[in-house]
């Protein structure tokens, strides 16, 4: 079993090869494995749910639940050599849930995103920044794709088949996106 | 200045990693605590000895009192342990958890909303919900005498607790509706989730019960599409299946499908009789098939009388001969052909006066091989192109008339395709200028594969391979090729720099190529292209077959 550090230098690290070897460990209940794979994808399903629910503490139960899932239930992964593609479609279907509880409810509150973030540690206000500027300036669309295209390292063609989207539709926004988030970095278009 | 794009998703990667709060310790502790595993995990963490073990042991103690119980609370209560369809022709999906509480009732079709109406389910027993639920389909009429097949399908993790919900709720649902005086047939399966299944019912907006089901019918019969089966009514497919030949495997059934709405087998038989001019004494074989023909409901009937032998669809509503054929009985001995009493009959494919719903017949009728092959090389099928038709052109004294498993295999060969790995989306023999080809299609992942097939050569008469990308722009450069080389249709490496270029709107001299690289991802071929013009870098991937630009990107240096 690796220790913190070496666990900590996996954070966000979603090589297919190795996300799918942990999703075997879990199968087996090897030790570690969970741990892994939660350092190597938490990222990616914080991120998303964060990117369609727009709450933090939302994203937190369904990264919460999304593990928790994936323990009874890694067995039902068949290996394609795409782990990633399954575990964001197991926390899309999971965020979608979420939000058709919402619908009967009320609409999801607007945050102050910087005071509401808080990281894990390691978390500087340059992050911060990046982050709630991709919450507040972006489309919903625009910001899945950016997180799924950046954090997770898909294909526009595996998000287009994820989000369900025309893949023309996807290079569009991603770029769009881009142009708006150059802003924020100091320069000027 | 502007921060290079590359940068700039590293920024965004490391903010996102950043921000995930850290309750992995919750969890891990909470699932070990569930399969009973905290002891290992305790022991391992006090090897190392450092701040970290305190860490990790706070952590413990938080989830021994709490974590477990809420883990477990979690799963019996909230996470959907079974999806049960309901498909009559409204389509409604039930979400129930470990204890078969319902958590949620979703209507797929407008008729699902109908019977679901303003009634809510959270909570409730699922024997109660589908009481409620199957009481309101009698009451709306969805269920009664003319349709009365249900579906109910099960999708659990554990295929066995599964089976055993689907049969109890079988059972039930036949309990209820015979309550109800109503003779009702019950369809019952079990489903694995699928990513295929889910997206075919997504596309059609049905349940993933019914998709199964109608892939089921599709394996175990031919000359279907999906498409066709989707809009028909469980009760219809409930026909097809209970009157079919071939079985339909791992779906349980209770009652049978009601044939009120049409004439009955006994009218369509005395039908086809009577237009053949037979009588039921002389038959020497007789089968009869329910099925679904260019979208109507009909009896199939084959019979052998008199050396020939006879097939007819018969409109199973209005009784209307839609298509007859005749042929001579190639089982029987060749002697007794000539003798037999074949001059009373019209001839195969005339149509009777008064019947103007007659289609000729589009089957695999016995057309001499050369008077095909004499209209057939009209369009293009120098049979020195046809890939792998090998043994099946002009085989000597047989028909040269390929089946329809020989041109799939041909069409998969070419693409370099599994059946297995494929779903077929048309399968179809048709007549064009006289001659008879197969239009097959098929989809691997989000690629199209579309081909025509001489159906008595097996030469390759045009194919095309698109991507299913909701645009239907995939047919670019080299993707209609008409079986030009043995490979046509690929993009060579040339053509694909040319494509990326033309996009980022550069010349090929002002250019330097970094990177261009024939590269296979997702089953597919394609290119991997990465140049250089001034300070900006390009980056295009391009599909090797279609010319299709998958994925694009520029930077700035």
């Amino acid at each position: 079993m690796l220790d913190m550090t070496s666990m900590e230098k996996l954070r966000a690290d979603c090589n297919p090869d190795a996300v799918e070897q942990c999703l075997f460990g879990i199968e087996r209940q090897e030790p570690g494995a969970l741990e892994e794979f939660y350092y190597r994808t938490s990222a990616s399903v914080y991120g998303f749910a964060l990117s369609v629910l727009k709450n933090t503490q939302d994203a937190e139960d369904i990264m919460h639940d999304f593990y928790v899932l994936v323990w009874s239930a890694a067995g039902k992964y068949r290996s394609d050599g795409k782990p990633m593609a399954w575990v964001l479609t197991v926390t899309r279907n999971l965020c979608l849930q979420k939000l058709r509880e919402y619908r009967k409810k009320s609409d999801i509150p607007q945050e102050d995103w910087e005071s509401y973030i808080s990281g894990n540690g390691n978390m500087s206000a340059e992050d911060k920044m990046i982050l709630s500027e991709c919450l507040i300036r972006l489309s919903d669309e625009e910001r899945q794709i950016v997180m799924l295209h950046t954090v997770s390292g898909f294909k526009h063609r595996e998000i287009a088949r994820l989000l369900e989207l025309p893949l023309s539709t996807v290079l569009s926004k991603y770029n769009r996106a881009l142009k708006k988030l150059r802003k924020i970095y100091g320069g000027e278009q | 200045m502007r921060i290079k794009e590359a940068e700039g998703s590293a920024k965004i990667k490391q903010a996102y990693a950043n921000a995930v709060p850290d309750i992995c310790g919750v969890i891990l502790s909470e699932c070990k605590q569930e399969k009973g595993k905290v002891i290992v995990m305790a022991e391992e963490k006090k090897t190392k000895g450092t701040m970290k073990y305190i860490m990790a042991a706070a952590g413990l103690i938080l989830v021994l009192g709490a974590g477990a119980l809420s883990a477990n609370v979690y799963r019996l209560n909230y996470a959907v342990s079974s999806t049960v369809s309901l498909d009559v022709n409204p389509s409604i999906q039930i979400m129930v958890n470990e204890k078969e509480q319902v958590l949620d009732v979703k209507a797929l079709n407008e008729d699902g909303e109908t019977v679901i109406g303003d009634m809510d389910f959270k909570g409730s027993d699922i024997e109660v919900t589908m009481n409620a639920l199957i009481g309101s389909m009698l009451r709306n009429g969805y269920l009664n005498e003319l349709a009365n097949s249900i579906l109910i399908s099960v999708d659990n993790s554990d295929p066995l607790k599964g089976e055993e919900l689907q049969a109890r709720l079988a059972e039930k649902v036949n309990e209820l509706m015979e309550a109800d005086g109503f003779f009702g047939a019950v369809l019952g399966q079990t489903i694995t989730e699928d990513s295929d299944l889910r997206q075919l019912a997504d596309q059609y907006g049905i349940t993933q019960g019914k998709a199964q089901l109608i892939r089921q019918i599709l394996d175990s019969t031919t000359g279907h599409t999906f498409e066709e089966l989707a809009p028909l009514t469980i009760n219809e497919l409930n026909l097809i299946i209970s009157t079919g030949t071939s079985a339909v495997e791992k779906v349980s059934s209770l009652g049978s499908a009601s044939e009120k709405a049409y004439i009955g087998e006994e009218k369509a038989k005395e039908a086809a009789f009577a237009h053949a001019g037979v009588s039921g004494q002389d038959i020497t074989f007789y089968e009869m098939d329910m099925d679904l023909e260019k979208g109507v409901m009909v009896y199939e009937i084959e019979f052998k009388c008199g050396g020939f032998e006879y097939e007819y669809d018969i409109d199973a509503q209005t009784g209307d001969i839609i298509k007859n054929k005749k042929e001579i009985d190639d089982d029987m001995p060749a002697g007794s052909q000539v003798s037999s009493p074949g001059g009373n009959m019209p001839a195969a494919g005339t149509n009777p006066p008064g019947s103007g719903t007659q289609v000729p017949d589009s089957g695999t009728a016995a057309v001499p091989p050369a008077q095909q092959n004499s209209g057939g090389n009209a369009g293009g099928n120098s049979g020195a192109s046809a890939p792998s038709a090998g043994g099946n052109s002009g085989s000597g004294g047989t028909s040269g008339t390929i089946t329809l498993e020989q041109a799939k295999e041909i069409a998969l060969n070419h693409a370099g395709q599994s059946a297995s790995a494929v779903y077929f989306d048309k399968l179809e023999l048709d007549h064009d200028h006289g001659m008879q080809k197969y239009e097959i299609e098929f989809i691997v992942g989000n690629t199209e594969y579309e081909y025509e097939i001489d159906a008595v050569t097996g030469a390759i008469l045009e194919y095309d391979w698109g991507h299913d990308d909701g645009h239907g722009h995939g047919h670019m450069a080299g993707g209609t090729g008409n079986s030009t080389g043995a490979d046509s249709g690929t993009v060579t490496s040339e053509q694909a720099k040319q494509i990326a270029l033309n996009h980022a709107g550069q010349s090929a001299s002002n250019v330097y190529f970094d990177k261009v690289e024939l590269d296979y991802d997702d089953g597919m071929q394609i290119y991997e292209i990465e140049f250089v013009s001034g300070n900006m870098e390009y980056e295009y991937e391009i599909d090797a077959v279609t010319g299709m630009i998958l994925e694009y990107d520029w930077d700035q240096d």
